[in-house]
């Protein structure tokens, strides 16, 4: 096959991938008050998070490698990564099992993983673009806001950054198909942001966790989620070492890409969908 | 029960319309419980899902208190505030909102705007019942408990852990502020209900104050600059409901040079907030249209 043709395969094989991803996206515009209610709530927790941590640091220059500057840019990065990574709460597969919408969609001749994947890609862009970067913009204007060092820096911190919402929408996707057990699944989705809004180093750095809680998180994947694309932005992950960090994110998305790839498996062997 | 008795018209009977007129005493609170009941009747049919449900409630603010008493050691102090003492306002905040939620829950702007949207709320003014009892019938989350006997712990341990001599006089304190809290949040809910009776999209903007409120006030105001204290003091008076009665508790005087009665004002405050609120609902009550659904 000729490098033309190879590409117009490969292009006509991602074209539904790339629409779902394309819909996703548009979809996050349709609603501007809810988008700008949702800025404000979000600045107003940041600016209550930065007032805790600043009041911790007291007149303390570092504390665990973080400066107080740190401790805001930490603050800064996450509520910007809130809506990206989706980490207060996504029932959508959920709620397509319930309602047996799940039916239409087994019927497409594509990847069930791949195609909420895209959809997900799609949907964490227009979150990013939208709110992310609004955010961390205002935070650079109200509390000062460091930024990656160096193109190295935000390569580094990009590709990290994209890591974490792939094992964040993995680990999401996996607790959603919770749905194909239980009649009601939302305890168990409840149950588990709670458990990574702490683990993923959400409600404050695990750096400043004791140290037999940071090596107990250090065996589960819910610091690549998140901590690990603050630590690299910050720069206190650089050079090879940051590249260590980036692996272990690679090693884990592509291991919780295969579970949620071998327990959807198992729960559509299950699946019975009640009329329509 | 036939509501055309009391026809003007008519002489009044003595029988039947005395008995319309004079429903039996603690009729509505009877409803009401009954309309609870029937939730949790309801609540407990998926049992494994209801537990875990119940334990995912806890564990959202167990989870948020249990990173900030990990992380404090390396501190020592938030401006000042020991684990104890910080323990002691988080609890109060969290105990009172999470009783609040398990009352005024139907007024939460998202489950009112739901039955402003469905038309169920015009439901609801068809019926011989008062209508904010059915309101606060609709919606009682049992999963809610595990969260209040959480808070109750985190209090108790704020409690057993600052150095104070109790006396009665403390813990009638601590018990008003508790009570000012929920009427002041449940003023809070009633107003986002009403304003979904404009605008129908359930209104965000309210989660600052109520959300957002609960989470400012989990902490000594003090760590915050000072306009956003003053606004929350001056302007939302939250101030007066936990932070003010912890400070006279823990024997420290108030900021701004207040006289230290302002104190005991929460269960003032948060009363005349729900008096307000209730009041702007009447409004909407009577300017509500329905959505023609």
């Amino acid at each position: 096959m000729n490098a033309a043709l190879l590409r117009r395969a490969g292009g006509s094989h991602l074209r539904p991938y790339l629409s779902a991803a394309r819909l996703s996206f548009r979809r996050q515009f349709a609603y501007p008050a809810a988008t700008f209610w949702g800025l404000t709530t979000n600045l107003f927790f940041g600016a209550l998070r930065v007032a805790v941590l600043l009041a911790l640091f007291g007149t303390r220059p570092q504390v665990a490698g973080y400066t107080p500057a740190d401790a805001v840019t930490y603050t800064g990065l996450t509520q910007a990564f809130l809506s990206a990574f989706s980490l207060f709460g996504w029932y959508e597969l959920m709620r397509t099992v319930h309602r047996g919408e799940v039916a239409t969609e087994l019927l497409r001749p594509h990847s069930f993983l791949g195609f909420w994947l895209a959809q997900d890609a799609g949907r964490a862009a227009a979150q990013f673009g939208l709110r992310g970067v609004t955010i961390l913009a205002l935070y650079g204007v109200f509390f000062g806001l460091k930024l990656p060092p160096g193109v190295e820096g935000w390569t580094l911190t990009l590709i990290s950054a994209v890591l974490a919402w792939v094992c964040g929408f993995a680990f999401r996707f996996l607790v959603n198909c919770a749905a194909f057990w239980s009649p009601d699944a939302v305890g168990i989705g409840r149950f588990a942001w709670a458990l990574m809004g702490l683990a993923c180093g959400f409600l404050m750095p695990l750096a400043f966790f004791p140290g037999w809680f940071r090596t107990l998180l250090a065996w589960t994947p819910f610091p690549s989620m998140m901590n690990s694309t603050v630590e690299v932005w910050l720069g206190h992950a650089k050079g090879g070492e940051a590249l260590g960090v980036l692996g272990v994110q690679a090693v884990w998305a592509a291991a919780l890409l295969g579970l949620a790839q071998l327990v959807l498996a198992r729960g559509l062997r299950r699946l019975e969908v009640a009329g329509g | 029960m036939d509501r055309q008795g009391g026809a003007p018209a008519s002489p009044p009977h003595p029988g039947p319309i005395e008995r319309e007129q004079k429903p039996p005493a603690l009729w509505l609170p009877r409803l009401y419980l009954r309309l609870l009941g029937a939730q949790v009747r309801s609540q407990l049919v998926y049992r494994t899902a209801f537990a875990l449900d119940a334990l995912a409630a806890a564990l959202v603010t167990g989870a948020e208190f249990a990173a900030f008493a990990l992380v404090l050691p390396r501190f020592d102090s938030l401006g000042g505030w020991t684990l104890g003492e910080v323990a002691l306002l988080y609890g109060l905040a969290e105990l009172a909102f999470v009783l609040m939620d398990l009352v005024f829950g139907g007024f939460d702007a998202p489950n009112l705007s739901a039955h402003v949207r469905t038309g169920s709320f015009s439901t609801f003014l068809l019926r011989p019942v008062p209508l904010p009892v059915q309101i606060f019938g609709s919606d009682f989350a049992l999963r809610r408990l595990t969260r209040v006997v959480l808070a109750a712990g985190i209090v108790a341990y704020g409690v057993s852990r600052v150095s104070v001599t109790w006396d009665a006089g403390d813990v009638l304190l601590l018990a008003g502020s508790v009570l000012g809290m929920i009427a002041f949040f449940g003023g809070l809910f009633v107003v986002g209900g009403t304003l979904t009776f404009w605008t129908v999209e359930s209104v965000e903007a309210m989660n600052v104050l109520t959300y957002g409120g609960r989470t400012l006030i989990s902490y000594p105001l003090n760590i915050y600059p000072a306009w956003l204290r003053r606004t929350f003091t001056y302007l939302i008076p939250a101030a007066f409901l936990s932070y003010f009665p912890v400070l006279h508790v823990l024997g420290r005087p108030l900021p701004d040079g207040l006289p230290s009665w302002a104190a005991l004002l929460s269960p003032v405050v948060g009363p005349l907030i729900l008096a307000a609120a209730f009041a702007f609902w009447r409004v909407g009550v009577r300017r509500y249209h329905g959505t023609g659904s």
